[in-house]
This record gives structure tokens, C-alpha cells and sequence, in this order.
């Protein structure tokens, strides 16, 4: 029953990553055993630890904002005042149906100020001496996290939703007769009931970031934004446009140890702070 | 939220009344509600009005504002393009994703049900198994895929592309709950005692009742494969076996290169639109479904 599976998953997944670590360890000029060859030159390549730093600054603004964008409009279609739940949750969801390559192609035109006459308004009431460009390699970083925010804002809300439905109306209703706002209950109830899949979907969201590489790829297609932005462009160069496989895999492997490491330094955070008598504490 | 905005706030319900309060709160969150909608489709509108303009009319008239429908011709434009590779594009996506949806719900259905209804001890290892999979980034196994499929022949082909993506470790962790939750052990039981097999237990007796969870699946797995762009860029190498998503970044890769009569820009946008339209407009009918399964992994732990 299971083996078709664990067949495939030994091909196309274990195998793989075993031989990752085979072809990390030979010389990329030889092919012959050349030890940590390969991860020495990893350690000490600039452009891949600048880039994982890229990476770090872009997760902590954009998963925060992103998760804080979530949390609300979760809050406020879970609340009282909310009309029009259903067709509100629909409109939001509806990025997910989009490939993060469509996306960063559309963005990457609606940021060119040739194309979109709201990036000249400025310009045209004398507050800025140009129009935006926000392709311009200084603000290219936040241009991508612009794009991965409304890719993935209403998913991770989507998720939020989902989980604050399953608070149980008694509680709520007890904390409202005990004369508890709606802002009390949802900082003092709601949140901390659905802090597990919080921590879900951050988590969800780091792996992603450190994975980032659809949407610059693209915008250096249209805008040239530079080709080196994220670890997954440069491994993704390195194995391809220069051939260096056995550095790429080194390369790659150190990417996967990052990501478990910071996932397991974000859970260790978090869980220090997820006092377990939080949900049970009801609002004064 | 500091004391005076309490006190400002309770201040207001005195004021205006509990009804007139109500009623306060509802229409801020409601253009609050509106204002991210608008944020969400905005982009959207603007890939519609867009990619009705050809190229001279996106870089000289606004493209908020729809003003010349040059449809028919962006359409013939697109479609005849470099000797017409978009509509190959069009049905790769399709072949894709239909087909690897297919399989990769047959296989982690099999294998979700066997770990929940026939497997005992290796049960709890093989989901941790399944659960740690999902922390090792995919990008670190699309090299040595690539090196791989090149020793096996299969780079640039359809199956190269299709055999890793049925390989779907959170649709087997999704059945194995799914299945443990929704088919009764006393069903199967009574189904073995009339002499089936295991798969006829699973094809007579699970399949009816899993069916819900493999629709599921199956769209997590299409929208998955139909967006997927790393795998199928680095595995594929002729032009009329790429997917959409590889196909029109090979395009924007040479916006910059080609001579200004050329209409890149406006069949790079219609043909953005064309990739989204078919999920979108499916999107009303599917949310469900689709929410569904997301929300499986982050729920279930609670």
C-alpha cells in the first residue's frame, strides 16, 4: 500500500539528497575526493553569506508585516462588525491561485513607471524630482517583498481563519457577559489559542523566505534587478552558468542546515514565550 | 491600547448610543475589509485593462483606463509568436499538472491509508519521516535531481518533470489523518472477514468515503504543479515542453534585447492573464476545497 510511495521517495527524494552530499564532497575540477573542499569555499564566499544576511533583514520586515496584515483582517472577519465574510475571504485568497512567476511578471510591470501613471503622481505634484522606481536597485529588495506580501498574506489568513473558528463560542461569549471589549478578546482569547498555527504558519514563512527565488529571478528579467539577491540565485548560477556542481551542492546542503537552524532557534524563541496558561487566563 | 483611547471609546458609545456605536464599528472595519480587497484585485484590473492595449498604446496611454481593445490582435499575436510556442506552453501546464495531480493522489492516498489502517510500527516513524521532508528545501534537491535524471535520460522530458512532483510528502501526512478520522476500522474489518484483499478493502470500501480528501488533494497538487517554476526550468531544455511559468519568463528574459517594434509586452501580459484566468474564475467553486487541505497541517496540531 505504502510502497509506490517510499519507491518514488527513495528516487526522487532521498536519493538525491544522499547523492547532494556525494557530489559535495568531490573537486570541482577533478571529480576526485577533495573532502570539505567544496564547503570551505562555501564559508567563505561573500556573496552567499551576504545574501543569506539579505535574507534574514527581508524575513524579519516582510514575514512580520506579512503575518500582522493577516492576524487583523483574520480578527476582523472573525469579529461581530464583519459583512460580507464570505465573499471578503474569497477576494483575499485569490493570489494563492496565482504563480509566484505571474505575479513578479505582473508587479514587475506595474512598477515600471512607464507602464503605471500612479508611480508619476508624485513627480507631477513636485514632491519627488523623478518618478518611483521602485526597480531601482536600491528599493528592489522591497519592491520583491511588496509582491511576496500579496501573494501570500491572504493564505497565511486564510490558514488564521480557519483556526479562530475553532475557538469555542462559549469561552467568548463568557469573557463578553464578564464585560470584555472585542480588542480584549482577541489579544487576550483568540491569540493565544491559535498561537500554535501562528507558529505554523511563521515557520511556513521562514522556509519560504530563505527559499526565495521565483520572484527576483523574474524581476531581473524585466528590470535587471542584479542576479545574486537571494542563496537559491547563487546556487542556482553556480551549478548552471558556471558548472560547478560540487560547490552548488555544498552550497545547497548549507542552505537546508541554515533553514533547519533557524527554525529551530524561531521555535525556541517562541516557545520560552508561549507560557502554556496563556489560552486558559481570561480577560480581566 | 492605551487608557485614553479606552475611555475615548466608551465616550463614544454614550454619546451615539450602543445601536449608533454598532453601527460605527461596522462600516470602519467594512472600508477597512475594502480597502485590502481593493489592494488584492487593483493589480489584477490592471492585467486586464493591460493586456487589452498593444505595445505603443501600454507605453502612451494610461493603463488604468481602457481605451483602445486591441484583444483580437494581442490574441493572434501571442498565439503565432516565435512560431506559435505559447499554446504548447498552454497544454504543457495542463499535461503537467492533470497528470501529476492524478498520480500524486493515487500514491499518497495508498500510502496515507496504508500508515493509517496497516502499518503499526513503523507508523509514527514514517509520518516524522514525512514531517521532516518538509524542512528540507526543495531547492536543495533539484541539482543533484538534475544529475540524476541526466544519468537516467529522463532531463528533458515529460516524465522528468512529473515523476519528483508525484513524490507529495504532506498529501500522505494530509490521508493518513484524513483516513484515520474518516474510515471506520469495523468497515474494513467486516470487509476482510468477506474475503477482500487490501486493495479491494481500499477501492470498495475507503474510496467512497475518502473521496472528499482526494478532491482535495488533487487541486493542492494541480495549483502546486501548475505553478511550479525551479523544477521543470532546470530539468527542461526545448522550448515546446516548457509549462507556462517557464515559457514566459524565456520571454521576459529577452524584453530587453528585442527591437522596439516587437510586441513582447503586450503578449507577455495577455499571456500572463491567460495562465491565471482558468484558476480564477474555477477559484469561486474550489476555495473550499482548497482551504481546506491548508489549513489540514496547521489545525491538526492544535
Amino acid at each position: 500500500m505504502t510502497g509506490p510511495f517510499f519507491g518514488l521517495f527513495a528516487v526522487f527524494f532521498a536519493g538525491p539528497l544522499i547523492y547532494s552530499v556525494v557530489i559535495s564532497l568531490r573537486s570541482p575540477r577533478t571529480g576526485g575526493y577533495a573532502g570539505l573542499l567544496n564547503y570551505r569555499a562555501t564559508f567563505s564566499n561573500g556573496y552567499y553569506w551576504s545574501a543569506v544576511v539579505r535574507m534574514g533583514y527581508f524575513g524579519i520586515i516582510q514575514v512580520t508585516v506579512m503575518i500582522g496584515l493577516a492576524i487583523g483582517l483574520a480578527l476582523l472577519l472573525d469579529g461581530p462588525y464583519c459583512r460580507g465574510r464570505r465573499i471578503f475571504s474569497l477576494v483575499y485568497f485569490l493570489p494563492y491561485a496565482i504563480p509566484g512567476v505571474i505575479a513578479a511578471l505582473m508587479w514587475g510591470f506595474l512598477l515600471e513607471p512607464d507602464l503605471d501613471v500612479l508611480l508619476k503622481v508624485p513627480h507631477l505634484l513636485g514632491i519627488t524630482s523623478g518618478s518611483i522606481q521602485p526597480l531601482d536597485y536600491r528599493l528592489s529588495l522591497y519592491a520583491i517583498m511588496l509582491i511576496v506580501t500579496w501573494e501570500w498574506a491572504g493564505y497565511n489568513m486564510t490558514i488564521l481563519l480557519t483556526s479562530l473558528t475553532s475557538v469555542p463560542r462559549q469561552v467568548i461569549e463568557a469573557a463578553k457577559v464578564d464585560g470584555a471589549s472585542e480588542l480584549a478578546i482577541a489579544a487576550r482569547i483568540k491569540l493565544p489559542m491559535i498561537r500554535r498555527t501562528l507558529v505554523f504558519i511563521a515557520i511556513l514563512s521562514i522556509i519560504g523566505t530563505l527559499q526565495l527565488f521565483n520572484e527576483p529571478v523574474i524581476l531581473n528579467e524585466v528590470a535587471e534587478i542584479g542576479n545574486s539577491l537571494t542563496p537559491n540565485q547563487i546556487i542556482y548560477n553556480t551549478a548552471f552558468s558556471f558548472g560547478n556542481e560540487q560547490t552548488a551542492a555544498a552550497q545547497s546542503l548549507v542552505l537546508a542546515l541554515i533553514t533547519i537552524i533557524a527554525t529551530i532557534v524561531f521555535y525556541g524563541i517562541v516557545r520560552r514565550r508561549m507560557n502554556p496558561l496563556a489560552g486558559t487566563r481570561t480577560a480581566k | 491600547m492605551t487608557a485614553g483611547a479606552w475611555s475615548a471609546r466608551s465616550l463614544l458609545g454614550k454619546a451615539l448610543g450602543p445601536r449608533m456605536a454598532v453601527r460605527a464599528k461596522t462600516t470602519a472595519t467594512t472600508a477597512v475589509l475594502l480597502v485590502a480587497a481593493a489592494c488584492v484585485l487593483i493589480p489584477i484590473y490592471w492585467l486586464v485593462v493591460a493586456s487589452s492595449k498593444d505595445t505603443s498604446q501600454l507605453f502612451s496611454t494610461n493603463t488604468f483606463l481602457p481605451s483602445h481593445l486591441s484583444w483580437a490582435a494581442n490574441f493572434s499575436s501571442l498565439f503565432s509568436y516565435e512560431s506559435g510556442d505559447y499554446k504548447w506552453w498552454l497544454m504543457n501546464s495542463f499535461i503537467y499538472s492533470s497528470v501529476t495531480a492524478t498520480l500524486a493522489t493515487v500514491v499518497s492516498t495508498m500510502a496515507g491509508y496504508g500508515l493509517a489502517k496497516y502499518e503499526f510500527g513503523g507508523r509514527r516513524a514514517a509520518i516524522g519521516l514525512v514531517m521532516g521532508t518538509l524542512m528540507v528545501p526543495a531547492t536543495a534537491l533539484v541539482v543533484p535531481l538534475f544529475l540524476l535524471e541526466h544519468y537516467m535520460g529522463l532531463t528533458d522530458t515529460y516524465q522528468g518533470v512529473i515523476l519528483p512532483l508525484i513524490v507529495y510528502p504532506f498529501g500522505v501526512y494530509f490521508m493518513s489523518i484524513y483516513a484515520a478520522e474518516a474510515v471506520p476500522d469495523a468497515l474494513l474489518e467486516s470487509a476482510r472477514i468477506d474475503g477482500a484483499g487490501e486493495f479491494r478493502a481500499l477501492w470498495k470500501v475507503g474510496r467512497p468515503i475518502l473521496a472528499p480528501g482526494m478532491a482535495t488533494l488533487f487541486l493542492l497538487s494541480f495549483i502546486a504543479t501548475w505553478n511550479n517554476y525551479f523544477l521543470p526550468l532546470v530539468l527542461l531544455g526545448t522550448e515546446t515542453r516548457f509549462p507556462l511559468t517557464v515559457g514566459l519568463s524565456a520571454w521576459a528574459a529577452t524584453l530587453n534585447e528585442v527591437g522596439a517594434g516587437e510586441p513582447l509586452y503586450s503578449n507577455l501580459i495577455l499571456g500572463s492573464l491567460i495562465s491565471v484566468l482558468p484558476m480564477l474564475v474555477l477559484f469561486p467553486f474550489l476555495q473550499k476545497y482548497v482551504a481546506r487541505g491548508l489549513t489540514f497541517g496547521a489545525i491538526s496540531g492544535e
